[in-house]
């Protein structure tokens, strides 16, 4: 077990879209050990408080020196809405790193590919990425507030960028997936890795169109999660049939998770609202 | 004068170091939390329930927060009772603290089964029989809902084992002091409350059920004053221990279940969102018995 629960400071708290909100917080223990594409379980309760009871998941967006750990998020609802209004010098209980994250291929170029905040995860990716290995990195979202910030993340790193809005209003107009057939003639010929995160329907389309190209992809998935820890099974999305780790025809995004490959995932079954 | 309390508790034949359990369906097959948690510390762990065969549960959305509480619908995924005891049991047993195994089935013959062949593996020191299942048999009513039907369980299990028996109750019942000397008088060593309060919830803007399911099972605070009431009219039907469980979440509610006369206690949706939990519940509940000057665990009920 390498996970911890410790109490962190909030060291940097601010809005950089709308309704989306950038958290540092200092746990050192925590990012030790960790990996691109982990997650922790934040407590937005004070202490001894019981409401809201769960604690909520979310991805490591970046870590920091002196043991500082960025997140993204956006509010969704109750649990957010109450995070986002906590100030820097406050502290938090975070349990972390959790979950498997993403496995770096080192032998083959990467495609990152992001959907509005679940590109939260692939900036840690990018900026964690071996330097002799090629990236390009894909961004889309509804609108350039969308993406604005997380493209602006991206473009620091050697990866290179490219963006995707549903009105156009920043890079191509339409879905990513019109960019990650072009992107395929970048490479040259050689298979990149796809590493992507985004909602459900993005995943999805992603996931077919590596599978039409024959490339590896690896997709970082949600569902609603209890404990983080694999205790409760609750957090669970349909498994491909004859994948040996869903042992049950489930996969359980803490455990098994998030990151999985996308053959993995039975995408039929897999519930996108 | 500083005292060292006892908190060794006696469960009818089950012995434990101290009343601080892990409540079945949240602490996973135990060894999830080992080296995270100091299990050796707690009196015990009650693992996932398991079947005859492996299970693959409920389709999602499984989980819902509600006020103060946790919806759940896991549908009982487990790995069955056969790789439980070859993949998760050795490991379990290996540690000093009682080891606890929670059954699940759709049938009287399904649970004297599992009572059956567990009976023969060493390293488990109870049976917790979940009785809040389906009798599919019989038109899918739960085994808990009806004494008759639970005491044809609690009969059937003690015939095939001659482990400690716990029968966990479902607190889904008009009067729970019928079930609760009914599965006495069929054999029980012990009972366990509450199981989870079945609940639902709607999402208003997609305007369906938000559990695939449909319905849940109602954990946390949320129940608590539920929980307690029934251990406290369980205590007084019958003449073997009651352990209490039910949105416990700290020491004083674990206080509150040892007061009103229950012999243990577990802690189940509290470890979900705070796995360092059990230990601190045991700790605040040795400073009360020092506060307080009771030295013996069994001084504890009013
Ligand atoms: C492994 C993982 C990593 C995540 N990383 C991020 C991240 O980096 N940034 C970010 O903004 N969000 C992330 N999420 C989603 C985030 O956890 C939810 O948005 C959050 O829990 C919602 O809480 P709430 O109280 O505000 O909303 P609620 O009032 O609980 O729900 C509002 C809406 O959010 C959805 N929701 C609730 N809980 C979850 C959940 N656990 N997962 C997914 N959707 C949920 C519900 O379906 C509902 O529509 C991640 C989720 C997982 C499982
Ligand atoms: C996610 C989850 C899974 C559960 N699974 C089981 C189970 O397999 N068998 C069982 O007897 N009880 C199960 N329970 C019920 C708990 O053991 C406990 O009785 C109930 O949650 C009330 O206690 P709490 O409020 O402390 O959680 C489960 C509860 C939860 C929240």
């Amino acid at each position: 077990m390498k996970y911890l629960d410790v109490r962190g400071l909030v060291v940097a708290h601010g809005q950089v879209g709308p309704g989306t909100h950038i958290l540092g917080i200092r746990a050192p223990e925590i990012r030790k050990g960790a990996k691109p594409g982990q997650f922790c379980m934040i407590d937005l309760k004070p202490p001894g408080a019981i409401d809201p009871l769960l604690r909520r998941p979310l991805s490591i967006h970046r870590v920091g020196p002196k043991g500082l750990l960025i997140f993204m998020y956006k509010v969704v609802g109750r649990g957010t809405a109450l995070l986002s209004q906590l100030s820097p010098g406050g502290s938090l209980r975070i349990l972390g790193p959790l979950g498997n994250g993403f496995r770096i291929d080192q032998s083959r170029p990467g495609l990152l590919i992001g959907g509005g905040i679940g590109t939260a995860p692939l900036v840690f990716l990018s900026e964690a990425w071996p330097k002799d290995v090629e990236q390009v990195a894909i961004i889309g979202g509804r609108t350039r507030a969308d993406i604005e910030y997380a493209a602006r993340c991206l473009e620091d790193t050697p990866s290179r960028v490219h963006l995707a809005t549903d009105d156009g209003s920043l890079g191509h107009k339409g879905p990513v997936t019109d960019l990650m057939s072009r992107a395929m003639e970048m490479f040259e010929g050689r298979s990149p890795v796809v590493y992507s995160c985004g909602p459900g329907p993005m995943l999805k389309a992603v996931a077919r169109m590596a599978a039409d190209f024959n490339l590896e992809c690896q997709v970082s998935l949600e569902a609603r999660m209890a404990c983080g820890m694999g205790l409760c099974l609750g957090c669970a999305v349909p498994g491909s049939r004859g994948d040996d780790s869903a042992d049950s025809g489930y996969l359980h995004v803490c455990r098994e998770g998030p990151v999985f490959r996308a053959d993995q995932v039975s995408w039929e079954d897999y519930p996108c609202p | 004068m500083s005292i060292n309390p006892d908190l060794a508790v006696k469960t009818g034949p089950l012995n434990l170091k101290n009343p601080v359990l892990l409540a079945s369906g949240t602490c996973g097959y135990g060894i999830e939390l080992q080296g995270f948690v100091d299990l050796e510390k707690l009196g015990g762990i009650v693992v996932k329930g398991l079947s005859l065969e492996p299970r693959s549960g409920n389709p999602p959305p499984r989980l819902m927060e509600t006020p103060c509480g946790l919806l759940n619908s896991i549908g009982l995924e487990n790995v069955g009772v056969d790789r439980f005891i070859s993949d998760k049991l050795p490991a379990l047993s290996a540690l000093d603290t009682a080891v606890i195994v929670n059954i699940l089935g759709d049938s009287v013959r399904d649970y004297q089964e599992l009572a059956g062949i567990l009976d023969q593996v060493r390293g488990i020191d109870a049976i917790e029989v979940n009785i809040s299942c389906p009798n599919v048999r019989a038109g899918g009513a739960a085994f808990g809902s009806d004494p008759d039907m639970a005491s044809e369980v609690t009969a059937a299990v003690r015939k095939a084992t001659s482990l400690p028996l716990i029968v966990k109750l479902s607190p889904n019942v008009t009067d729970i002091t019928l079930i609760a000397r009914a599965v006495e008088h069929a054999g029980a060593d012990a009972i366990s409350l509450i199981n989870t309060l079945l609940g639902m919830s709607i999402d208003i803007k997609a305007r369906r059920p938000v559990l695939a399911n449909t319905f849940g099972g109602l954990s946390g605070p949320a129940i608590k004053p539920v929980a307690l009431r029934m251990v406290w009219q369980a205590v007084r039907a019958v003449n073997i221990p009651v352990i209490g469980i039910g949105g416990i979440q700290n020491a004083s509610d674990a206080l509150e279940f040892l007061l009103a006369g229950a012999a243990a206690v577990q802690v189940g949706t509290a470890t979900l969102v705070d796995p360092l939990v059990s230990v601190q519940i045991l700790e605040g509940i040795r400073m009360y018995m020092k506060e307080t000057g009771i030295s013996d665990i069994s001084g504890l009920p009013i």
